[in-house]
């Protein structure tokens, strides 16, 4: 991937706490992409970044009216909107 | 006329499916495992209107994918099994992802009823649910609002479940209410036609659910072997699903899965009324504390440390009180009956004694630590806490290839090993799981500690501290490179299952529902591991019994025994690593029953102290009843003693405080004359030696109860994997710190 488009996409680990945004798509494959769609993170959801654990990984974020972490480098394939 | 239902329970984890089992089946439940996997299979039975019906509790999943273990079970079950009623069990405060596996099951044609749960929690938010729009919308499947927790509802869940079973002919049509969409839509009609054209399928799996599974690419369904063999449907799969793609720019999968959070989302905006404002939940506030940023990591090492220590110490009072009464009342009894049939003094008595009773007793003892384990993580996992313990330490388990949640196993196998293994049920994913358990038989337990600290203080005098120390440290440095090693070898193939995790709620736990998770567990423990442990002793009892150099069966030293040739046999083997004497060998053979058995043969063998000798004269039986009572009573003060101390135990970590502990029934000195012992440690090995020793008792196959739960846990394959990999381990490290002692001049 070129810089270009890494700076024209915004992914879901680059919100701040309290921050919301808008999932624009799921990257990832196979299992692990049906997973994160399975637990709601699909294409149109709100999702806000609660915060980060203390050792600064994973991630807790709210989506759906419930809390779910996520490890960075799970959050990074998904492209949000904010 | 009485009939026969089988309906099962299905639902997200943390809905409170397990509270509503309790409730339906009381005490009537068997915990086992699901054939082939290490998931959980609870069932019980109930009585509901006269009927007889068997109540199956299905893993907590998200979804009917089929990825996960507890996945394909839920849906094997629901498509295969087919239930007289499966009962949908959601959280009232968090309906939307609840929904989603409920409608997936609705899809499969299955006679679903929703129960409502959580609905007291619902009520107390200002969260509105219209049930009778929500039933409609799900197809007309009966919804009850329920409280579990306080028993609200169950009545009419009990009637929704009757009318359900008895009124639904097994009915197999896939409702088609949600639309996806005109593309996918026309995809699904075109390979249903293709389905019901072939009778295999058709009569297996409700045709539309069959094409929305194919259109998903569900690795499950597309591996049957009428699919595989399919050419003419899998071209009409392909070809559908690249129109798919081409009018849509999505693939299949996305668009269906959009498609049904989308219907969710939809129904639930119709349904469900929430108060305007969203006011800061009670759980975010608490969690505005555990998980701090600063004060989330003490907090996890406090909760850490004080389940350590209730497992390790709070139990010991206990456990000394069930070793005490099988080795005396009880031992007492089975002589006095041995006797009064001829048979005292024989070779059956010392079978009894030595062999069955001790290798009961080396189980037994297990239990009052399993019990209090059994507790710390069923007040864990029930309140909540349990995810957010993963969700600290993650990061740093990570590094060694582990999940968060692998770090209470690996904890508590430094009380016992035992426990650790069936720890690792916390963790989701099958891969952590063994490998957790594998890792945590390397952290040094407390059966290990006698033998450390016999060495430590033949060898090292005050120093033998550091002794021990060092032995925690080589566990954990094994730990860490085995995980290292492992993940790049046996679980290289398996991607590193993801982290996302649900943070549930915190939840008030009910005491019922922890009783019962105690003594599940604990009864699986007796069950399972009983044989082997008896068994192993009893082979070493014979062992130790049969004379080859002389002597009379049973009475023979046990240097002349079968156990001594044998060892003498073995011995060489650990020739390098500075313990080729018979004796070590024979320690470690017998140490495989339990690793503090260990110190026992080694005084056995040099002193020549065998198994304690059965009186001749034995006390009344009033006597020994008493003795039971007075010891259980001191048992109880001294547990009671070992919760207050817990306080002094953890200020006490601070250098530099000394706060002294409690002692409930005075002073007492514990000094066991090991004097012998240890001078003829020394005349048989040299500091060196004894290190490596050490170390070999250390990392070698756990003892038998670890074996036991491990074999029942993850089968025998894994198991002997460990116990191989364990004395490969042990005897490289042993010889390497030998011979690099005597290359440094050490020896
Ligand atoms: N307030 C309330 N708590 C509940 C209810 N049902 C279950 N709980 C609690 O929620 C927690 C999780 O329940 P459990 O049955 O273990 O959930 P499972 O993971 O679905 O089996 C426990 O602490 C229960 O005591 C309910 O209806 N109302």
């Amino acid at each position: 991937m070129t810089t270009a488009t890494l700076t024209a996409f915004r992914t879901l680990d680059q919100l701040l706490p309290g921050q919301r945004a808008i999932i624009q798509k799921v990257g990832g494959r196979g299992a692990f992409r049906r997973r994160m769609m399975d637990m709601g993170l699909v294409t149109g959801a709100e999702i806000e970044m609660v915060k980060a654990a203390p050792l600064g990984d994973p991630i807790e974020y709210k989506i759906k009216g419930y809390h779910l972490s996520l490890r960075r480098a799970e959050a990074r394939v998904i492209v949000v909107d904010f | 006329m009485a009939k026969h239902y089988t309906i099962a329970l299905a639902g997200n984890p943390n809905a409170g499916k397990s509270t509503i089992f309790n409730a339906l089946t009381g005490a009537h439940q068997h915990v086992g495992n699901w054939p082939g996997k290490t998931v959980e299979k609870k069932e019980g039975t109930a009585h509901i209107g006269g009927h007889d019906v068997v109540v199956v509790d299905l893993p907590g999943a998200y979804s009917l994918t089929a990825y996960s273990a507890e996945e394909a079970i839920s849906r094997d079950f629901i498509v295969h099994q087919h239930p007289d009623a499966v009962v949908a069990v959601v959280d009232a405060t968090n309906l939307e992802r609840n929904l989603y596996m409920v409608v997936q099951m609705i899809e499969t044609g299955a006679p679903v009823v929703l129960a409502l749960n959580m609905i007291d929690l619902a009520e107390a938010q200002g969260i509105r649910i219209d049930r009778k729009a929500l039933s409609t919308g799900l197809g007309g499947i009966p919804v009850v609002p329920t409280a579990a927790r306080q028993g609200t509802g169950m009545d009419a869940l009990r009637r929704a479940i009757l009318q359900v079973s008895s009124t639904a002919p097994n009915h197999r049509g896939s409702p088609a209410w949600i639309d996806y969409g005109p593309e996918v839509e026309a995809a699904i009609k075109t390979l249903e036609t293709l389905i019901r054209q072939r009778p295999a399928l058709r009569e297996a799996y409700p045709p539309r659910w069959l094409a929305i599974k194919l259109l998903e690419g569900d690795a499950d369904i597309l591996a049957l072997p009428d699919v595989v063999q399919d050419q003419a449907l899998l071209e009409a799969l392909d070809e559908a699903a690249g129109r798919i793609k081409a009018a849509a720019g999505e693939d299949p999968e996305t668009l269906i899965v959009d498609r049904r959070y989308a219907f969710i989302s939809d129904l639930v905006r119709r349904t469900v009324s929430r108060p305007s404002v969203e006011a800061i939940t009670l759980s975010e506030r608490i969690d505005s504390v555990l998980t701090n940023r600063w004060l989330g990591v003490p907090i996890f090492l406090l909760m850490m440390w004080t389940v350590f220590q209730m497992v390790a110490n709070v139990s010991a009072p206990l456990l000394d009180w069930v070793d005490g009464v099988i080795s005396g009342p009880i031992t007492h009894w089975v002589v006095a009956l041995l006797r009064l049939v001829g048979l005292g003094g024989t070779w059956v008595e010392s079978l009894m004694v030595n062999g069955i009773i001790s290798g009961v007793g080396s189980m037994l003892v297990f239990i009052p630590v399993l019990v209090i384990l059994f507790l710390a993580i069923a007040l864990l996992e029930d309140t909540g806490y349990m995810a957010r313990a993963a969700f600290v330490m993650d990061r740093f388990m990570h590094l060694v290839g582990l999940h968060g949640k692998s770090f209470l196993p690996l904890l508590v196998g430094f009380g016992c090993n035992v426990p650790a293994i069936y720890a690792t049920r916390t963790l989701e994913s099958e891969a952590d799981r063994r490998l957790t358990a594998f890792l945590s038989t390397f952290m040094s337990c407390g059966a290990r500690l006698p033998v450390y600290v016999i060495f430590g203080s033949a060898f090292f005098g005050a120093a033998a501290g550091n002794l021990v120390f060092a032995m925690y440290m080589v566990g954990i440095g094994v730990a860490i490179l085995t995980g290292f090693l492992l993940r790049r070898t046996v679980f290289r193939n398996k991607p590193t299952p993801p982290f996302m995790m649900e943070l549930p709620p915190y939840r008030l736990p009910t005491l019922k529902g922890i009783w019962l998770h105690i003594w599940e567990r604990t009864a699986k423990f007796v069950e399972g591991v009983t044989t082997t442990i008896l068994l192993m002793s009893v082979i070493i009892w014979v062992l130790l019994a049969i004379p080859v150099r002389g002597g009379t069966f049973d009475t023979v030293p046990p240097g002349d025994s079968l156990f001594g040739e044998l060892s003498r046999v073995l011995s060489p083997i650990f020739a390098p690593a500075g313990f080729g004497q018979w004796q070590a060998t024979g320690a470690l053979v017998s140490g495989v029953v339990a690793k503090e058995v260990v110190v026992t043969t080694l005084s056995q063998v040099y002193v020549g102290t065998a198994h304690a000798p059965i009186p001749e004269a034995l006390p009344p039986l009033r006597e020994d009843l008493a003795d039971i009572v007075r010891s259980a009573g001191e048992a109880l003060i001294l547990t009671g003693q070992e919760i207050v101390n817990i306080v002094p135990r953890t200020v006490n970590i601070l250098p530099g405080v000394q706060m002294p502990e409690a002692h409930f029934l005075g002073e007492e000195g514990e000094s066991e004359d090991s004097t012998a012992l240890e001078s003829a440690l020394r005349r048989s090995f040299t500091p060196l030696s004894a290190v490596a020793f050490n170390v070999f008792v250390l990392l070698y196959i756990p003892c038998v109860s670890t074996v036991a739960a491990m074999r029942q846990e993850f089968g025998p394959r894994w198991t002997f994997f460990q116990a191989g990999y364990s004395l490969l381990v042990a005897w490289i490290v042993a010889v390497t710190i030998y011979q690099g002692g005597l290359l440094l001049g050490l020896g």
